[in-house]
């Protein structure tokens, strides 16, 4: 089913972009790229499949340049599946865009038709639908938005009829060192409206040399504010940031939800975090956050470390480290991944992940070590190809291999 | 109340702001498209001298959610939704050799290690991150599959049901929730108060994860449903789960859904 859409979408695509460009001296962009996958799926067993990625833009398709046509998908087969031999479902796929942009109508609206992204402060979601910006109107610009809610699930889409989403926002416009937004979305679910938002965002930057910024999210339904950040990010250096953030989040869930209806603690973190570039060579990080899960004995310490190093033009060293405890489990561990430009063409990286783990304090602990090494080359200016190998060895798994080749085409 | 008061804060610094801003220099930002090529590390060429900071710093994968979400967003100056979803919605169009996979879908670096066994503590710990990119619906439809006594969770590990009558008794699992009043008329939880005591702390720090698995609550129903069947039998015990502001906010939950979450626990509503 999931197939038979997306062929027919691509095909009305490609169709409706031939026509055109006999018009006009159409400018059509993008990536295919093929990919074959193995892993081991965690009911099934070992699980090869074959996928199609393929990005398309036109863009100049009218007189005036202002008409262009996006697309993005993938269609994918499973080429073995365990031992489910029995199972015909083997294909999948998810179109994630596909939609026309009409921009600068008179100057001042951009319209967008079609499956695209939406997002806005209230809420954000993949809508089969329309989207308006209204601009250039005075200080304040505004954004209308609706269509179908598309929700993804592991093997296609899990929406149902009368899944829909709408969202109205209003901005400051022209403003070169503020933003500020005020937005409201509502998303239904089988008809019976599941959520109720708004949203607001600001950013201020003042004195050269800081940043404040904030977003809150209010849930209309449960009266209360599902997200609530505030921040500070303060550079004394070009080349050193230090971040505060207080943020808090009280969980809702769709009014269609058993869950809705019942009371939940509020989290609450703090945030403090420094970055420091010392040279083109190196750069370090670290940050602490606490975590309150709204009970005397639910909080949690995170320290997080880390640093890139380029010793030459070629090669990048990336290393990160963190430690939790404390409510839900502890963690202590990181990753070391790098990257080396053989020559113009090729590229060979490789990365460790080595985490030790307890997830309570009744349990023991555990380790995960994943490692992977790759590889990728250019054939020409349009065309590479990489593979990469992956091993994973952890309580479930004594070996669990996975990897992929892939070769990309650029037109 | 509420709303009327989050609105006219809002309202309120909008006006502040826009007050604030129009003493500065007024001008429409710049348009970033011809700029998309190049290295992050020369945007301070420009942005240094103008006091605006470039926001593709380390802090990026954190803070870009304010950026993308403003309505004059101009990250489609140099990106195309691709970028956005590729994180978002597992696509792996422009996968880097680091970037890691489960199954076809395509992870961000957030996903570290082996990640189907380190995720239980991170959603344990940071739910609200899962949600971003993920509907629950995502979640249950494998974990709908997944054996919940080999769950690592107090609540979880010794149930009403493991519960012996007594020491030759048959389990409380040979009983229905409306059988529960035949032998303890006074209630039920005082005997069951540590059981009950976790499951409702775990339930309300980390609500998600219970309907990751329990995606319909049927589970929690039996103790929290005031429903009886048409013979008058109680089918759940009445456990009230409602919040405290719950007299404010119930008839919000009923006209917008229709009731549909009524009257999986009520009769009447």
């Amino acid at each position: 089913m999931v197939m038979k859409t997306l062929q027919r979408v691509l095909c009305l695509l490609v169709i409706s972009l031939l026509f055109v460009a006999n018009s006009w001296a159409v400018e059509i962009r993008g990536r295919s790229s093929t990919q074959f996958l193995w892993f081991d799926d965690f009911y099934n067993g070992r699980q090869t499949e074959l996928t199609q990625y393929l990005r398309v833009a036109a863009t100049g398709i009218d007189a005036a340049g202002k008409f262009s046509l996006y697309g993005y998908g993938r269609a994918g087969a499973t080429l073995q599946n365990g031992d489910d031999i029995y199972n015909d479902d083997r294909t999948n796929g998810r179109l994630y865009y596909l939609y026309g942009d009409y921009r600068d109508i008179g100057g001042k609206v951009d319209i967008k038709v079609g499956r695209q992204f939406a997002n806005l402060s209230a809420d954000s979601s993949i809508i089969d639908g329309a989207s308006f910006d209204v601009k250039n109107v005075g200080p304040v610009g505004f954004t209308f938005l609706g269509g179908r809610n598309v929700i993804f699930g592991l093997n296609g889409e899990m929406g149902h009829t009368g899944d829909y989403a709408a969202g109205v926002a209003m901005y400051l416009q022209g403003f070169q060192t503020t933003d500020l937004d005020i937005s409201w979305f509502r998303k239904w679910d089988q008809y019976d409206v599941a959520r109720d938002m708004l949203g607001a965002s600001f950013k201020q930057y003042i004195f050269n040399t800081v940043k404040l910024y904030g977003n809150a999210r209010y849930d209309m339904v449960s009266e209360v504010f599902n997200d609530l950040l505030g921040g500070i990010k303060v550079f004394p250096l070009a080349n050193l940031s230090l971040t505060g953030e207080y943020y808090q989040n009280y969980p809702t869930f769709d009014t269609t939800s058993i869950y809705s209806v019942f009371a939940v603690n509020r989290y609450k973190e703090v945030v403090a975090r420094a970055d420091y570039t010392l040279n083109e060579n190196l750069a370090v990080n670290v940050g602490y956050t606490r975590q309150d899960f709204g009970d005397d004995d639910s909080r949690g310490d995170v320290y997080i470390l880390g640093c890139t190093l380029r010793p030459l033009a070629t090669l990048t060293i990336d290393l990160n480290y963190d430690r939790r405890s404390g409510y839900g489990g502890d963690l202590n561990g990181g990753a070391l991944d790098v990257a080396y430009d053989a020559t113009k063409e090729l590229r060979l990286a490789a990365g460790l992940a080595y985490d030790v783990y307890q997830r309570d304090n009744m349990t023991g602990e555990e380790t995960a070590k994943n490692g992977w090494l790759g590889a990728k080359y250019k054939l020409n200016n349009s065309m590479s190809a990489s593979l990469r190998v992956e091993d994973s060895v952890d309580k479930s798994d004594e070996n669990n291999w996975q990897g992929r080749f892939v070769f990309d085409y650029d037109f | 109340m509420k709303k009327i008061s989050f609105i006219f804060l809002l309202l309120s610094l909008l006006t502040a702001l826009s007050v604030i801003s129009i003493t500065q220099a007024i001008a429409d930002k710049e348009n970033h498209k011809d700029y998309g090529a190049m290295k992050i590390s020369e945007c301070n060429d420009c942005h240094k001298a103008q006091g605006i900071t470039p926001n593709h710093d380390a802090t990026w994968l954190r803070s870009h959610r304010l950026l993308a979400e403003r309505g004059a967003s101009n990250c489609n100056e140099c990106h195309a939704q691709a970028f956005c979803l590729d994180c978002h919605t597992g696509g792996g169009i422009d996968a880097q050799l680091s970037t890691r996979n489960y199954r076809r879908d395509y992870m961000p670096r957030s996903h570290r290690s082996d990640f189907l066994e380190i995720h239980p503590l991170r959603a344990k710990t940071s739910p609200q991150s899962c949600n971003r990119c993920h509907d629950e619906r995502y979640c249950t439809s494998c974990h709908s599959r997944f054996q919940g006594s080999d769950l690592q969770f107090n609540s979880h590990r010794r149930q009403a049901r493991d519960i012996p009558l007594s020491s030759v008794g048959p389990n409380h699992a040979n009983f229905t929730p409306a059988d529960c009043r035949n032998c303890h008329p006074n209630g039920l939880l005082p005997s069951h108060n540590i059981w009950a005591s976790d499951h409702a702390s775990e339930a309300r720090r980390n609500l998600r994860s219970c309907q990751t698995c329990h995606a319909e609550g049927d589970v929690c129903m039996k103790c929290h449903s005031a429903k009886k069947d048409v013979s008058g039998n109680r089918l759940g015990l009445q456990v009230n789960p409602h919040p405290r502001d719950w007299g404010t906010i119930k008839e919000n939950l009923k006209s917008k859904s229709g009731g549909r979450s009524c009257v999986q626990c009520h009769d009447t509503f």
